[in-house]
């Protein structure tokens, strides 16, 4: 059974370079373009992995973790931090809401593919 | 309820565990599996349905063991899924539980 | 309270101390481990809280403290070494002890709770030794054993333990999902799943972690590698990676290649090698601070013994580091070490750099006078260089003058005594250097003027208390360069000089007429005046009269010039200002007629041609008019030749100089600008030459006399205002 990552960015080809690349790996991708359509797309399905961008139109990536942390369904969901700079504030941030992985902007595909599977292999 | 009493007699306790075991559901596990480590002598879990166990998930396999080593009540897993066997050998933790494995020929191997 | 609760206290009371010295013995046997009395003490802690806890019972208790004391008796009959290892699990044993204690006390009737039980027996596991926690190396062949009997060598595989924290499920982190990751690194030739604090019954948090991890782990990856796939659980787990055995070649390798030019830190030696990280250091480092936090006294653990501990490196490899480190240190000190140097051979250097100078002066002269702009671009780097060398060469002989300054503090302690005063030295500046030659020659003329600070100027105890000062009186020795100069000063804190008494003495000894008008300075510059003191009596110390004459003429020898600067009631500074060498000196070059003079660079304020609008020169009154500024001045020509310049045709220029606050013009035909001068001394018959103070050979051969500037300003301003000698430069209003 195909594991599920959503990706949360309000960049449109962020999304879809990072949708190519999970697919690719065998993953199954959910996107959300801000904090507050993820949300909104949290149904209760099951995520094994939630990517999330920290600076976003709506709700901001670190408020959007706070608030999927308070779901039942999602309290264990690991949750990874695309920081744009290597902003220690931000990871710090992060961390403490509960997003424990990170990744910092830019990356290649194979990054990313790496930084997800030491979560969730596909 | 994703535990199934499949049969009790004469303290001999029959589960099924089934679906998920995972961090999301050992709470409700260890819920329902506590009161039978109190009354039984004998308590045999079948895993054949469970679908996905996580180290949470292997870790109540761990806890129920433990109790029942030191209340003296005999334990015994069967019938362990692909997901489980996976994760028990992964983790070398088959001679843990002391368990004999069936390893089915259509699983795909790991 | 019953008898036996009493009992019970007492109990508490004596298992506590006895538990409090076991942690101390342990402690001080890290240092110090082949000390058989505090092993004894050791044995007998666990010995004796053994025997009263089976009084009460205890049989928890008594069965641990079994335990401990077997292999306490083994370490004390020579059977069993104590290592870094041991001494910790003794010290966990030790706390394991009190909360076993502690149960016992509080909740008689329950029995022990599984988590205690489990870390009893997790202790014994450690104390008996060769089990599976016992990953420490006695020795090259260490085998890990696993339950169920198999085996793990240290030798080909890398051992990682991880010991994941409570909140890991809660923050998303699967063990699995890195072990599974884990995979794509290497092999994972062994694995080890254990929950030793996983409580029992309703204390179990099924959403807690309670997960460790041993992982014997066969890749070729490096240490960094190996520690980034856990990066994401740093937080929720404690993560030990030590390298295999294999890897202890390449890594000694590495060490014994890393470049000795300085020092490095353990850590970082390590961490260079690969054999760790940076978070294992930092780990570690932190442990260590909350060791020396928590012990308060003791030295702190060396790292390299808590990297050990942490099963993050091997011991030998920490050895080698150690050793390198040493060799390091060893051969920097030995690099480090000062040459000794006849003072003669590098005073013979110096004299052959003036020539290299002065030859190099030659060299440009001809390459200018014939045009050679080819050879310009080489003569000018050579000059470079020149200047360079020179510049080397008197470092060479550079000094700090702070020892000087340091004998100074048994002076002050011994005469302070003597003349029953408290006086307190202070020292600063001590790292101003100077040449050797010049300290030398400036330590009597010092020792001089310190004396008479304690002796004259500092008041009897009850004299300062009666003023309202405190009894101690103070005297500060400070040096500092300045322009070219080091500038020494005695300050002290004393009574300062009485104008009345020096003035009065100086008229009773005929120095000066009643109906000189003299200024406070002119009056405070008489002590330097022969045979004069103001001490009513003279102590054997100083204030015979003979002396502040000695210090002006030894210090003026040097090229120096002292300064008086005191506030009656208030305490004196004396300032010695003096070149910072004797060899050779940056000049400023002038002419008048034929001849060429050096002044020194520092002591030039400006050059201005003469009758421009801004200097006008006053032949009657004798004083040059600069910028409304009142300076004396000496035609130079005139001065040296004694012969009245009547053809003042040619365009003259006027160079000002300073000494101190004082300032004067010297009236020259050219200036010639700026000139490297090597300082040749006069001979015998020219030491009387006034206004000169050495000679210098010129480029193209000739001889330029370097002039004595402070004996100059004082003959300028005795040639501007003769009635009254002894008067500085004033402002027009």
């Amino acid at each position: 059974m195909a594991k599920t990552i959503m990706i949360v960015d309000d960049s449109a080809s962020i999304r879809q370079v990072v949708g190519i690349a999970l697919k690719g790996a065998g993953y199954d991708v959910i996107e959300a373009c801000d904090g507050r359509d993820a949300l909104n797309k949290l149904t209760g399905q099951k995520i094994n992995l939630i990517i999330t961008d920290v600076n976003m139109p709506n709700m901001d990536g670190i408020t959007f973790v706070t608030e999927a942390k308070k779901l039942p369904a999602y309290k264990f969901t690991p949750m990874m931090m695309l920081t744009t700079e290597a902003a220690d504030d931000k990871k710090q941030a992060g961390k403490a809401a509960g997003a424990k992985a990170w990744l910092t902007k830019p990356f290649q595909a194979p990054t990313l593919l790496d930084a997800v599977s030491k979560l969730v292999l596909p | 309820m994703a535990i199934e009493l499949k049969q009790q007699k004469k303290g001999v306790i029959q589960l099924a565990i089934q679906g998920e075991l995972t961090i999301y559901s050992v709470l409700e596990h260890k819920q329902a599996l506590s009161p039978y480590l109190s009354s039984a002598k004998d308590i045999q879990i079948d895993l054949a349905d469970v679908t996905e166990i996580d180290s949470a998930g292997l870790q109540l396999l761990m806890f129920l063991k433990q109790e029942a080593v030191s209340r003296g009540i005999t334990f015994s897993l069967s019938q362990h899924s692909e997901a489980v066997v996976e994760v028990l050998e992964l983790l070398n933790l088959s001679k843990h539980f002391g368990d004999p494995i069936v390893i089915s020929a259509d699983w795909k191997s790991s | 309270m019953s008898e036996l609760d009493a009992a019970l206290t007492v109990f508490a009371q004596e298992a506590e101390e006895l538990l409090t010295d076991m942690e101390d013995a342990l402690l001080s046997l890290e240092t110090k481990p082949d000390d058989s009395e505090t092993i004894n003490s050791l044995f007998r802690a666990m010995h004796t809280i053994k025997g009263s806890s089976g009084l009460f019972g205890f049989s928890a208790v008594v069965g641990f403290t079994h335990e401990a004391e077997s292999v306490l008796d083994k370490v004390r009959n020579g059977e069993r070494s104590i290592d870094a290892e041991l001494i910790s699990v003794l010290l966990d044993s030790k706390d394991h002890t009190a909360k076993l204690i502690e149960h016992c006390l509080t909740q008689q009737e329950a029995p022990i709770p599984a988590s205690l039980a489990a870390e009893s027996e997790r202790l014994i596991r450690q104390l008996t030794g060769r089990q599976t926690t016992d990953l420490q190396q006695s020795d090259d062949s260490v085998q890990l054993e696993i339950e169920g009997g198999g085996e793990i060598s240290v030798d080909d595989n890398w051992l990682i333990s991880l010991e994941f924290q409570k909140d890991a499920f809660r923050n998303g982190m699967d063990p699995l999902s890195f072990i599974r990751y884990l995979r794509t690194l290497g092999e994972i030739k062994q694995i080890l799943t254990m929950a030793p604090e996983l409580p029992a019954g309703d204390d179990m948090d099924p959403e807690n972690c309670y997960l460790h991890f041993k992982i014997a782990f066969q890749s070729d990856a490096n240490k960094q590698t190996i520690e980034a796939v856990f990066d994401f659980a740093s937080d929720d787990c404690d993560i030990k990676i030590l390298p295999p055995n294999s890897k202890f070649e390449e890594y000694v390798n590495l060490l014994n290649a890393q470049d000795d030019n300085h020092v490095k830190r353990l850590g970082d030696m390590l961490v260079q090698v690969g054999a760790l990280t940076q978070n294992d250091v930092d780990h570690a480092l932190q442990s260590q601070q909350a060791i020396v936090e928590s012990e308060n006294q003791g030295p702190s653990k060396p790292l390299g013994e808590i990297l050990v501990e942490r099963h993050v490196v091997q011991q030998p490899l920490v050895d080698q580091a150690l050793k390198k480190q040493e060799q390091t240190k060893q051969k920097l000190a030995s690099e480090a070490n000062y040459i000794r140097v006849d003072a003669t051979k590098l005073g013979h250097l110096i004299n052959l750099v003036g020539e290299l100078v002065i030859s190099s002066a030659a060299m440009n002269l001809i390459v200018e006078r014939h045009g050679l702009s080819d050879a310009g671009d080489v003569a000018a780097s050579m000059n470079a260089l020149v200047s360079s060398i020179r510049d080397t060469a008197l470092e060479l002989r550079m000094v700090q003058i702070g020892e000087t300054f340091s004998r100074f503090k048994r002076v002050v302690r011994d005469v302070s005594k003597e003349l029953n005063k408290d006086i307190e030295l202070y020292i600063s500046g001590g790292e101003t250097e100077l040449d050797k030659t010049v300290v030398e020659k400036i330590n009597d003329p010092l020792t001089h003027l310190i004396r008479n600070a304690l002796d004259h100027g500092i008041e009897s105890p009850a004299q300062r208390l009666a003023v309202g000062k405190p009894a101690q009186g103070t005297v500060q020795l400070n040096a500092y360069h300045e322009s070219g100069h080091i500038v020494i000063q005695i300050a002290d804190d004393g009574a300062g000089l009485n104008s009345e008494k020096i003035l009065d003495k100086a008229l009773a000894n005929g120095l000066v007429k009643p109906d000189h008008d003299l200024s406070q300075q002119d009056i405070h510059n008489l002590i330097f005046a022969a045979g004069l003191s103001t001490k009513d009596q003279a102590t054997n110390l100083s204030g015979r009269g003979v002396g502040m004459d000695v210090v002006k003429k030894n210090i003026e020898a040097l090229r120096g010039s002292v300064e008086i600067d005191s506030i009656e009631g208030e305490g004196t500074t004396i300032s010695i200002r003096l070149p910072l060498t004797l060899a050779i000196i940056d000049g400023f070059m002038v002419g008048t007629g034929q001849d060429r003079y050096i002044i020194p660079l520092s002591m030039v304020d400006e050059c201005i041609e003469m009758n421009a609008n801004e200097c006008e020169i006053d032949e009657i009154q004798h004083y040059i008019n600069l910028r409304g500024q009142v300076l004396p001045y000496l035609r130079l020509g005139d001065y040296f030749h004694n012969q009245i310049a009547d053809t003042h045709r040619k365009r003259e220029s006027v160079v000002v100089v300073k000494s101190g606050q004082t300032k004067a013009g010297f009236v020259v035909d050219e200036l010639h600008g700026e000139h490297q001068t090597v300082i040749k001394p006069l001979g015998k018959v020219f030491e009387r030459l006034n206004g000169i103070t050495g000679a210098t050979v010129l480029g193209d051969g000739n001889v330029a006399l370097i002039l004595d500037v402070q004996g100059l300003i004082q003959a300028a301003i005795k040639n501007k205002s003769r009635p009254a000698p002894f008067l500085t430069s004033q402002r027009i209003q």
